[in-house]
């Protein structure tokens, strides 16, 4: 006996269907007997019953669902057969994983010997619990249909309260981004104030050696200053140096010189540029750009040259945001007057000089906030540089030598096998809380400086 | 003509020469236009060429003719219980690999059985169970060749090995065609069976969640701000969010997903359910922006007729506006979508860079995603993985553009001028 | 179309059988028409009959229109306009236009009129470039409005201010054509009656076609006037004569406000 959320969800949907069918008729009924008119057209009574039967019961079953599997393993692991199990790590999740699938017949057999003694207490919890939760949602499911249903009178505002409860809804539904930014940045301090109470903060942001050992809060092993600088080298200095001007100058040829059906040909190919997932352009970066830049720097004998450079990591994450630059420069172009341009052209000036010095001019600040953006989103980039720029926290300006990132360096500190609670772990958020406090203000910068520009050419 | 001054000579030399270098600049300036649109062309096409040109020999396998006679070497296993669940076991306990390595080295002389994938076994193994009878007479399978022997034979091969390879292929021993375990496997640490379709229902798995979860709440999301949401602080902070949002590096995400979905509510770590929640909070300001525009799109005056002919304001929005705008809504939704199928960082930090070698069955168990895949297959020391990565991503790229093209059909079939 | 008085001996611009088509569409129909140097001609007519988009061929506007297409012969100076030879970039120097609505660039006032001086190369030296832009302010009249705040963006000028502003930047390159497009438009009674001062005071250094729908404004600043109808040049003579004595019966019902 297994807890299937999808088959329950039906169960409750068809009951929903069932309590919409009654509640409907039986408005209809009742005010047919009574001989008056109702207040709400009869699906409203229905939708009335349905949505009492269904929502406090799915809100139950999506709680459950999240719920059950911890509570679950903690009645396994109060058995004495868990008593042999290992204290923690790996080894521990495998096994309790195996018995789990052996007990919920995903899996024939076990394939780890510890396993099979748990099986027999993962399937009993697994049917205790599947039995209290259908029990419970069962219940309730009855419990809103049937305080529904017996409210349907005649002069009953069933439409109200539907469009109440479905306003309420949307509300709902517009609190997740509100607290999606909460749960972001609460998450992201909590965890970085453990962190700072284990390492400084002024060590994080100046400190210039960066080489986090294994789980240790070591003392000056976590200075940020190399990683914000293979950030800024690679997303903000060498992504931008290609993404900047290509971008600029193909929105210009489009916007200006192209003609229609080669511009209708060329915008898709350019948002196929940017529909490419960025670990295709990791591995284009490892694959083929780093190997033949190396070679590259070996021939012009630069030192330290290496096969994970920034250079390789900058120059494939600048063609990814070339498109991004492209499209934002060519609204921001389109945004101009037309009789800008005209008043250019107009006194003789040829298209290029009006380009430059009267167009690009005033598409300036929408420009700008497409370039912040742009910025924003080389420097969250993340594939492209664990693929291609390495993991070597190296304090250099040489552009063939090995970097890294902010988010390299996230990455590298979550996948290792250790700790939660490791200061390794923590200083991941903290590196985290700093990347999004940088991108925020960066995005608010620049859709502010995007939105007034919009508005001076209404 | 009383002017003050003397008219500009404009057929002086030294005008002419400067229009000459103006009409110069202007031919520069719109080539390298040109040059930087070409630019950018030219790095797709060269990222297509690299990539298909590595990958179109990732879907195909060099496979050797291998003939097995079990009347010779018996694998003895009670045939009534090649039906049962646990029938792999079963036929693997019974010493089948031993059997193929014999007969490959009988018939491939010594050596024989390093020539065929320490896999090979496996593929026997699947056919025996799709027809027992094999099991009663001497058949040749046609099975997968190793990674080197793969290699030399794709891309030919120096020394003892491509004497090897030269002998075999003299003997006809060697073919090579669509390496049907590619499509039907999951991951696997020898390239002669490692598969996408793990990783491919991971990806679907995924991407239903995210969509289940991210579509309903991003649509009405964008009704409430859009049709009902009063002017004031809090719809204010709620328009800076999702913007915001919008924009927050996607790793971030994954850092949120780690800390509330898995340590806070402990929910299946590396599961495609963890997977969609964190994909549907990174799409669902994406979809709630293109949903604002679509609606916005919608003439005031259609909300006015209705209005008008007495319609409650939901009753409005669900029959009128709605229906209008859902076209421009699924564009940016597909559009969100193909980007959260292509998304690799976040999903990193919530476990899925782990090795799956099982095709994921539900969606608490653990699974990985074709990103993923990819990412993990490009750090194979393995030479044999090269080929796969790119096959990988060929498969990648084909869903998302035809994702993408289905959204610009839409959006070019839609397009509505009111 | 001209009449013996009114033929005049030197035209600066000289249109014969121009028709302009915007794709298939033809806007303008077989107009002839010359432009003389010292006068102003004002071209009038009802919504959507041309006016525009001859005026705009005047000075090859139209190729900025990607569907537009000319066909006839403009001369300037007796050189054809549509020539090959022609280079468009010193026909749009010596054939200055100004448009409806002002639209003076996002820059300083004295960038916006040294724009054309500048790239033009008609300044050698700084103090050179200065005196052009004062000359060409004080003679579009703003001079002395503001002469102290050169440097401020001429989008913060009064919409009259900165038609005055175009105005100028359009005679700093010196041109020996001035387009107007319905100049005054946008613009309230007063500062149309400026413009039409400045145009009283500019007649006789330029040649001055003018765009205009305010039957007025036309007898009031123009020598010359033209009707257009339907894409036709309906009736072209002097301008005292157009108002007084209407040769067209066409001319006559407009011009009495029948319709338009
Ligand atoms: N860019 C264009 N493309 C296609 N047709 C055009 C274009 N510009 C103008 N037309 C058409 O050419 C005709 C003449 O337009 P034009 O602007 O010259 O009229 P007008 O006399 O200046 O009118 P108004 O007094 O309103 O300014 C109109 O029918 C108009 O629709
Ligand atoms: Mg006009």
């Amino acid at each position: 006996m297994t807890f299937n959320a999808a088959a329950l969800l039906l169960l409750i949907l068809g009951l929903a269907l069932i309590g919409w069918l009654a509640g409907r008729a039986r408005s209809a009924m009742l005010a047919g007997r009574a001989g008056r008119k109702l207040h709400s057209r009869p699906q409203y009574h229905g939708w009335y019953v349905a949505l009492w039967l269904f929502a406090p019961a799915a809100i139950f079953l999506a709680v459950w669902t999240s719920a059950s599997p911890a509570l679950i393993t903690n009645q396994v692991l109060t058995t004495p057969a868990a008593e042999s199990l290992p204290a923690f790590g790996f080894e521990r999740g495998a096994i309790l994983s195996d018995a789990r699938s052996v007990a919920q017949g995903q899996q024939a057999a076990v394939r780890l010997p510890a396993a099979a003694p748990l099986v027999k207490p993962y399937a009993e919890a697994t049917a205790h619990y599947a039995w209290i939760g259908i029990a419970a949602m069962l219940a309730l499911a009855l419990a809103g249909g049937a305080y529904a249903f017996t409210r349907i009178r005649p002069e009953f505002r069933a439409r109200t309260r539907v469009e109440r409860i479905v306003m309420l809804l949307l509300l709902l539904a517009s609190l997740v981004a509100i607290l999606t930014t909460f749960g972001i940045v609460l998450s992201l301090l909590f965890e970085s104030l453990r962190f700072f109470s284990l390492v400084p903060v002024s060590e994080l942001l100046f400190g210039t050696y960066w080489n986090p050992q294994s789980g240790a809060p070591v003392a000056d092993t976590f200075g940020g200053i190399p990683l914000f600088w293979g950030t800024v080298l690679i997303g903000a200095i060498i992504a931008m140096l290609v993404a900047i001007p290509i971008g600029m100058m193909s929105a210009v040829y489009l916007t200006q010189y192209a003609a229609p059906r080669v511009r209708r040909w060329v915008k898709p190919c350019l948002e196929i540029l940017a529909g490419v997932p960025t670990v295709v352009y990791g591995y284009f970066a490892a694959l083929t750009v780093a190997p033949a830049l190396r070679n590259f720097a070996v021939m012009l004998g630069v030192p330290n040259a290496s096969t994970e450079s920034a250079l390789a990591a900058g120059i494939v994450m600048g063609v990814m945001i070339i498109p991004f630059v492209s499209s934002m420069a060519d609204d921001s172009i389109n945004a101009v007057p037309q009789a800008m341009r005209d008043g250019s052209l107009a006194l003789g000036a040829t298209p290029n000089e009006t380009i430059r010095q009267v167009l690009i001019p005033a598409a300036l600040p929408g420009v700008m906030g497409g370039i912040l953006l742009a910025v924003s989103r080389a420097i969250g980039e993340t594939m492209i540089v664990v693929m291609a720029a390495g993991l070597s926290a190296n304090l250099t300006a040489n552009p063939f030598a090995s970097v890294t990132t902010v988010t390299a360096q996230i990455v590298k500190l979550l996948t290792g096998d250790q700790e939660f609670d490791s200061a390794k772990t923590l200083a991941a958020f903290a590196l985290g809380l700093v990347l999004f406090l940088v991108t925020l203000l960066l995005n608010i910068v620049a859709l502010r400086i995007v939105k007034k520009y919009r508005e001076a050419y209404e | 003509m009383n002017r003050d001054t003397a008219p500009t000579d404009w057929n002086a030399p030294a005008m002419q020469s400067r229009i000459a270098r103006r009409y110069a600049a202007e031919r520069r300036f719109k080539a390298l236009g040109l040059g930087a649109v070409l630019l950018s062309g030219l790095f797709l096409a060269f990222l297509l060429f690299v990539m298909v040109g590595n990958g179109a020999r990732g879907f195909t396998y060099t496979h050797v003719a291998v003939p097995i006679d079990f009347k010779a070497t018996p694998l003895t296993v009670d045939a009534s219980r090649l039906d049962d669940p646990d029938a792999d076991q079963v036929i693997a306990n019974a010493g089948l690999s031993d059997i193929v390595a014999f007969a490959a080295g009988e018939a491939l002389g010594e050596g024989g059985s390093d020539v065929i994938s320490e896999n090979a076994w496996k593929e026997v193994r699947t056919a025996i169970k799709a027809d027992p009878d094999l099991l009663t007479g001497k058949t040749v399978f046609e099975l997968p060749a190793s990674s080197r022997i793969d290699i030399a034979a794709k891309e030919g091969a120096k020394g003892e090995l491509g004497a090897r390879v030269a002998a075999l292929k003299a003997n006809g021993r060697l073919s090579t065609g669509i390496h049907w375990p590619f499509f039907r496997n999951a991951d696997a640490t020898d390239p002669a069976v490692a598969g996408i379709w793990g990783a491919l229902k991971g990806s679907v798995l995924t991407i239903v969640i995210a969509f289940l979860i991210a579509f309903p709440t991003g649509v009405l999301a964008a009704l409430y701000l859009e049709e009902y949401a009063p002017k004031n602080r809090w719809t204010d902070l709620i328009e800076v969010s999702i913007n915001n949002l919008a924009a927050v590096p996607s790793i971030i995400f994954g850092l949120l997903a780690l800390a509330v979905f898995i340590n806070w509510f402990g929910l299946c770590q590396a599961s495609a359910l963890v997977g969609g929640l964190t994909l549907a909070l990174m799409t669902m300001p994406v979809i709630v922006i293109a949903a604002r525009n679509a609606i916005k799109a919608v003439p005031p005056s259609i909300r006015d007729a209705a209005l008008g002919v007495g319609a409650s304001p939901v009753q409005v929005v669900f029959h009128h506006v709605l229906p209008l705008a859902l076209p421009g809504i699924l564009t940016g939704t597909i559009i969100g979508m193909a980007r959260a199928l292509g998304e690799t960082a976040p999903l990193l930090l919530i476990g899925m860079r782990a090795f799956i070698g099982d095709v994921p069955n539900g969606i608490c168990s653990p699974s990985t995603v074709l990103p993923m895949q990819i990412f993990l297959w490009s750090d194979e020391v393995d030479r044999g993985f090269v080929e796969k990565t790119s096959a990988a991503i060929i498969v990648l790229l084909i869903l998302l553009l035809s994702m993408n093209a289905l959204a610009i059909y839409l959006r070019n079939k839609f397009e509505k001028r009111w | 179309m001209t009449q013996d008085d009114l033929t005049i001996a030197d035209p600066k611009m000289k249109a014969e059988g121009v028709d302009v088509f915007y794709g298939d569409k033809q806007a303008i129909k077989d107009v002839s028409i010359d432009v003389g140097t010292d006068l102003v001609t004002a071209f009038i007519g009802p919504s959507g009959c041309g006016k525009s988009t001859f005026l705009r061929s005047l000075n090859r506007m139209n190729d900025t229109v990607a569907s537009a297409r000319v066909t006839g012969r403009i001369t300037l100076d007796g050189e054809d306009i549509y020539a090959p030879s022609m280079d468009v970039v010193q026909l749009r120097a010596r054939v200055g236009m100004v448009f409806q609505k002002p639209n003076p660039f996002p820059k300083s006032i004295y960038d916006n009129v040294a724009y054309g001086p500048r790239i033009h190369g008609l300044a050698a030296a700084k103090a050179d470039l200065d005196s052009i832009v004062e000359r060409a302010l004080v003679r579009a009249g703003l001079w002395d409005e503001v002469k102290d705040r050169l440097g401020e963006s001429g989008t913060a000028l009064s919409g009259g201010q900165q038609q005055r502003l175009c105005i100028a930047r359009a005679i700093a390159v010196d041109p020996e054509v001035i387009l107007m497009d319905e100049p005054c438009s946008a613009l309230d009674p007063i500062a149309t009656a400026k413009i039409e001062e400045l145009i009283h005071e500019l007649r006789g250094k330029y040649a001055i076609v003018i765009v205009t729908h305010n039957m007025q404004q036309a007898a009031r600043v123009s020598q010359r006037t033209a009707f257009f109808h339907l894409g036709t040049l309906v009736e072209y003579g002097k301008t005292t004569d157009i108002f007084t004595n209407p040769k067209q019966d066409r001319t006559k019902d407009y011009i009495t406000g029948r319709y338009g």
